[in-house]
């Protein structure tokens, strides 16, 4: 009776290892798959960690008088210009850009989801997410994999390319540790940025195996110089745009959440960090395509 | 023999296979390290008074704000010492410190403390409820927190004392809830708030902030002080505007060459129709455009 007894126990403790090794091997699977950022079978649009798709609208309850009118000449408060940002910000007149065929300065990719309007997006193929906006009537492509082509000409929407996103990601820091610059003002000339690149960044990416997150971060370059806001804040053909989407549903609400970083060392004294929001409505209703204008919020 | 004798434990070894599979995916579900000091990119916040554009104000909420004036400040309970998160964490350019507390015997996550120069704030993270609806309100209420897909913490604040929503005035109840999210995104750090209020607001009012990871920084420690009744203004007295009575309530707007109606919030104005609708609304005569020109 008792051998049967430790016969049974002896296959239920085979069973136990079989079940233990086969948990190990499918959880450091999942594991492996999460940090290679996608199944290896499956597509962006497969194993997206995330669902932006569809029709979102901008609530503007933060820098209302930056966003919903056109803001006066030379007021570029709290945004971190150098002192040819602002040269160039004084100079702003939209009449040039109007004679130029410039309208669509203001609607470039450092600045078209601060301004107010209708997103629709959608998957235009596996690998590529597809940004329509209503006002400006602009499209952003957002590449997800690789990196930007070499001789591409510069475009207002630049090229993106979209990956989820990774723990640790660094990015350039200023010295110090104070608050923030934000004024301007030529008292802070000298405080320049510095990079965290470099060996430094290689080494801890070497040494490091990032988990990844669910948010989605995109990174542009290759953009045609344009407009931080409407009225003539500069950022350059150089800068290098960093965006982070998430999204949130509260009280039964979707939202979209968009951290932008705007890297320009040609006119901002350091990164400068905007936030828009989007509430997703179930349709395009409402949407209204307008072209790019130098006299107009939206 | 032996095996008769482990017979039980073969049990307890089955219950230890989730325990297993968690451990070996760990690495995958670790949360976000929040810790660390943070240096503000806060931008925006110089508010004039009549300027409650993007606030979702209801017409008592306006009603509210439009009673204040700046002599509000001189009230002992509305001191800096005072300033709830959702207040603070926003318009006050601030470093940040946030710390998380273990348990010392589980080293699991009891809670987060967000310190900065003017407010420190516990977040629970141990699943503890929040307070009945007749325990004590503080300026920072009482939060409770959880990690949400991996990378976010949401914590949810209630049981806040009346607190303002801006420094001139818009006014958030007592009955608010806020609703925040916390993301790090590399070396950014972004919070979202969320204010939900019955009373003074028709929709949900969002703001969002960042802050860059700074880990020679030192935050300050809280220093303030309470003036004692009396001492700054009259005792008992409350200063404020009646209903109708602001004299600087348009100043703002006609600075901008705003439509008053457009200052003074509400959820409409906060949709991008509203800007067709502005077009065809009365405007004052502007005084200025120079506004800023300080720096230029």
């Amino acid at each position: 009776m008792e051998m049967q007894s430790g016969s049974v126990t002896l296959r239920t403790g085979r069973m136990f290892l079989f079940v233990a090794g086969l948990s190990l091997v499918v959880a450091a699977n999942l594991s492996g798959q999460i940090r290679n950022n996608a199944s290896p079978t499956g597509t962006p649009r497969a194993t997206a960690l995330k669902d932006f798709t569809g029709y979102w609208v901008s609530v503007v309850t933060e820098d209302w008088r930056y966003r919903m009118v056109v803001p006066d000449k030379g007021d570029y408060v709290d945004v971190p210009l150098n002192a040819e940002g602002r040269r160039t910000a004084n100079a702003w007149e939209p009449v040039n850009d109007q004679t130029a065929g410039n309208q669509c300065k203001s609607y470039g990719a450092a600045a078209i989801m601060y301004v107010p309007g209708r997103l629709h997006i959608y998957w235009q193929d596996d690998n590529t997410l597809r940004i329509d906006t209503d006002s400006g009537t602009q499209t952003r492509l957002l590449h997800f994999g690789g990196s930007a082509p070499e001789n591409l000409a510069p475009e207002w929407q630049g090229y993106s390319v979209a990956r989820w996103g990774e723990e640790n990601e660094p990015i350039v820091q200023r010295v110090g540790g104070g608050g923030p610059v934000g004024q301007g003002g030529p008292e802070y000339e000298n405080q320049l940025p510095v990079g965290n690149t470099g060996a430094n960044r290689q080494d801890r990416e070497e040494d490091y195996k990032p988990v990844p997150r669910n948010y989605l971060k995109v990174t542009t370059t290759l953009m045609r110089p344009g407009y931080l806001r409407k009225n003539g804040i500069p950022y350059s053909g150089n800068a290098r745009l960093e965006e982070y989407f998430n999204r949130f549903t509260y009280a039964g609400q979707t939202w979209m959440f968009v951290t932008t970083v705007v890297n320009d060392p040609q006119y901002l004294i350091e990164p400068y960090i905007m936030h828009s929001h989007f509430k997703k409505i179930p349709d395009g209703s409402g949407w209204d395509p307008t072209p790019c204008r130098v006299d107009e919020p939206r | 023999m032996r095996f008769a004798k482990v017979d039980w434990k073969m049990k307890d070894l089955w219950l230890l296979l989730p325990l297993l599979t968690m451990l070996a995916s760990r690495s995958a579900w670790a949360q976000v390290d929040l810790n660390g000091e943070w240096s503000p990119r806060i931008y925006n916040d110089n508010r004039d008074i009549g300027d409650y554009t993007g606030i979702p104000l209801n017409e008592v909420g306006l009603l509210r704000a439009e009673s204040w004036t700046p002599d509000q400040d001189a009230l002992p309970e509305n001191g800096r010492c005072y300033w709830p998160a959702d207040l603070g964490l926003r318009v006050a350019p601030s470093q940040l410190y946030i710390y998380q507390e273990l348990d010392s015997a589980t080293q699991q996550i009891v809670a987060y403390h967000l310190h900065t120069a003017w407010l420190d704030q516990t977040i629970w993270m141990d699943g503890r409820p929040h307070p009945p609806d007749y325990a004590l309100r503080t300026y920072q209420g009482f939060s409770t927190g959880k990690w949400q897909d991996k990378d976010t913490l949401v914590y949810t604040t209630d049981h806040f004392k009346e607190g303002f929503l801006t420094r001139t005035g818009a006014i958030r109840s007592s009955k608010a809830a806020v609703t925040s999210l916390i993301n790090r995104y590399g070396n950014i750090l972004t919070i979202t708030m969320i204010i939900d209020d019955p009373v003074y607001l028709t929709e949900p009012y969002i703001r969002e902030s960042s802050w860059v990871y700074a880990p020679n920084q030192v935050t300050a420690t809280q220093h303030c002080e309470i003036p004692a009744e009396g001492t700054l203004l009259p005792a008992g007295s409350v200063p404020s505007f009646l209903p109708g009575q602001n004299d600087s309530l348009s100043d703002f707007a006609i600075e901008y060459g705003l439509p008053l109606e457009s200052a003074l919030g509400g959820a409409e104005t906060t949709y991008p129709e509203y800007i067709k609708k502005m077009k065809t609304m009365k405007r004052a005569p502007r005084t200025t455009t120079t506004h800023y020109r300080r720096f230029g």
